[in-house]
């Protein structure tokens, strides 16, 4: 296999999933924690990164599962099922792995960590990896770039959220309206971003 | 998994352990705990078909079926679950339902099945499933449980289908794939923007900001 | 018994069994359907770019009878096309082209007369396009307008134009809002119809006459 042409469309897939194809701004994945963890930049920060991490693992996880248990046994349709508890497993380990060894990082991101499993970009990226058929590294492009994207997005909500603070907004539209129509306004800038990458 | 930050956010009221009362959950679900605006959850799986009438409904029904029935079975089976592994068990059970819809949508309407691509899966993640079966469906029995799950998902799919409805309509001119007059005529020139995504996040805090609104008039003069 | 150390590991296991046994009974119930599901999408875009063959309400079976009947299969001669005879002559070419799309693959076939100009139709079968913008290409709207177009000998053989553009006899209107798509559907028919063509007239030793 030729790995050349793979890597330079993993870059593709890879920063298209960060501009063009935000998963957040365009497939409205994550958004409960997105219109949740917004109010500041710095636990913004926090879960952004938790995300790309977990996003970018499961991801090559769920890949392997798939493609050398699931479709030999051809059990496709069971994949709903095994990567949720793929990704549940993983977060775990991650947290126990942290707790262990690395009391800064799990002060860093061990709250966020239990916060992920439940955050649908996290299965909706595996899920379009399989629905879009990537190989391998393409896949593992794809999930970095998800996870860049989302964590992108949510730290600019959260700047503009701290910015927000003392500005009178009608009391009906406090709280999740006002957020819900940012990320509007965010995600029309982003689709400015579609002629990044010109049909090839 | 924690639902902390998920299910009280926005301070939505919740029903724990409340005596169960068919009147009470019906209202409860459809509008004074009303998923979408009141305790914004689960939104994510489904706003992206909301730029089709047609794709909405036949979401909503999944949701309907997989919120109602999953509550119900984990509510059958609380006596017997143990604590520690109860989520696996929801996930499972919600899994379950999902799988089912799947397979149903891709044996007999496939081209459906393509149109929503990931999203019927996605139902598995949606807070709303596993928040109504943590919240309810674990300490009531079956029956209201099923109607808290029913009422929940129905009171979700009525504010998607009026998002649906008017995106479809000013981005289209079309309501399930029929056109409208003046809609699809020359002098309504289409807005596309509604069809794209930000449409969808400019109609979901639209109408959530009305329905607050109204909530905040009704309690207002209700003190 | 529910307090032993084993009950929860046992319970997991019952559950886990007793759901995926049911998911996977039902899954074998279905899969037969599934995959004919697969097929028929292909033969009915097949048949719906032929003249003739296709309208809508037809049953199932009913389709597939008239895609074994009518349709012969491709060979070398006609460079992988599709062809729908009539009494030995040939009528029309069934091409199926295939592609990236803006998400993912894009998959159909595109119908030609037998004098390889005329454009009698085009059909998707797989497609992954956003709905209500790229995936618009799949609608009767879109679709129709391929009806009679003729393969332009200079330059592309199709021609993608702006929604509000006049078209020419070898044009067609993108899909309004679906830049990305229609770019790389244009891309798409082209190659495959330039490909196809140059190989046909290899094989059977003609060019096209202009």
């Amino acid at each position: 296999m030729n790995a050349g042409p793979e890597i330079s469309q993993a870059f593709i897939v890879c920063i298209s999933a960060v501009f063009t194809q935000n998963i957040l701004l365009t497939y409205f994945l994550g958004l409960c924690p997105f219109l949740g963890v917004s109010r500041e930049v710095k636990t913004a920060t926090g879960l952004g990164f938790a995300v790309i991490f977990v996003l970018t693992s499961t991801c090559m996880l769920n890949w392997l599962v798939y493609h050398y248990v699931l479709v030999p046994l051809n059990l496709e349709f069971f994949r709903f099922i095994l990567f949720i508890i793929i990704i549940a497993a993983f977060v775990q380990l991650v947290e126990m792995v942290l707790d262990r060894y690395s009391p800064f990082l799990y002060q860093q991101l061990g709250v966020f960590l239990p916060l992920i499993t439940v955050n649908c970009a996290i299965l909706g990226a595996s899920l379009f990896m399989v629905i879009r058929d990537y190989s391998f590294i393409v896949a593992v492009g794809y999930g970095f770039g998800s996870g860049l994207g989302w964590f992108l997005a949510i730290i600019a909500m959260a700047g503009i959220r701290q910015k927000l603070v003392n500005d009178r907004i009608p009391q009906g539209l406090q709280g999740p309206g006002i957020t819900l129509i940012i990320a509007g306004l965010m995600a029309l800038a982003f689709m400015g971003f579609s002629g990044v990458l010109q049909a090839r | 998994m924690a639902f902390g930050v998920c299910s009280n956010e926005w301070g939505g009221p919740d029903t724990v352990n409340k005596k169960p009362d068919a009147r009470k959950i019906i209202i409860d679900g459809l509008w004074r705990n009303n998923p979408v605006f009141k305790q914004v959850l689960g939104i994510c799986s489904t706003l992206a078909v909301t730029n089709l009438v047609l794709n909405t409904v036949v979401m909503c029904v999944a949701l309907i079926f997989t919120l109602s029935l999953s509550a119900a079975t984990v509510s059958l089976l609380r006596k017997f679950t143990p604590r520690n592994i109860r989520m696996m068990i929801e996930t499972l059970i919600i899994g379950f339902y999902v799988i089912i819809v799947d397979l149903v949508l891709k044996a007999y309407w496939p081209e459906m099945s393509t149109n929503l691509g990931p999203y019927v899966g996605l139902i598995i993640t949606n807070c709303i499933v596993m928040g109504r079966c943590e919240a309810y469906g674990n300490t009531n029995p079956p029956g209201p449980a099923f109607l808290d799950g029913f009422f929940n998902a129905l009171g979700y799919s009525f504010i998607l289908l009026i998002i649906a409805t008017i995106r479809e309509l000013l981005g289209m001119g079309t309501v399930l794939g029929y056109p409208m007059p003046y809609f699809s005529g020359p002098y309504w020139d289409k807005w596309i923007i509604m069809v794209a995504p930000p449409g969808a996040f400019f109609m979901l805090g639209v109408v959530t900001w009305i329905f607050r609104s109204i909530e905040i008039r009704r309690e207002h003069n209700t003190k | 018994m529910r307090d032993k150390w084993w009950f929860p590991v046992v319970y997991m296991f019952v559950m886990t069994s007793f759901f995926s046994s049911i998911v996977i009974g039902f899954s074998q119930v279905t899969g037969a359907r599934v995959e004919a599901n697969e097929h028929l999408a292909f033969e009915k875009a097949v048949l719906s770019v032929l003249p003739g063959l296709f309208n809508e309400g037809t049953s199932r079976s009913e389709l597939h009878r008239r895609f074994v009947e009518r349709v012969s299969s491709p060979d070398k001669k006609t460079g992988d096309a599709y062809t729908l005879k009539d009494s030995g002559q040939t009528i029309a070419y069934a091409l199926p082209i295939s592609g990236q799309g803006f998400w993912a693959p894009i998959k159909g076939v595109i119908g030609i007369k037998a004098d390889l100009r005329t454009i009698t139709g085009i059909a998707f079968y797989e497609q992954n396009e956003t709905p209500g913008l790229g995936a618009q290409i799949t609608k009767n709207t879109f679709r129709s307008q391929f009806q009679d177009k003729v393969i332009s000998s200079a330059g592309k053989s199709l021609n993608m134009k702006r929604p509000s553009d006049m078209l020419g006899t070898s044009d067609v209107h993108a899909v309004t809002g679906a830049t990305q798509t229609s770019a790389r559907l244009e891309r798409i028919i082209n190659d495959a119809l330039k490909k196809w063509l140059s190989e046909f007239a290899q094989t059977n030793g003609e060019g096209r006459t202009q």
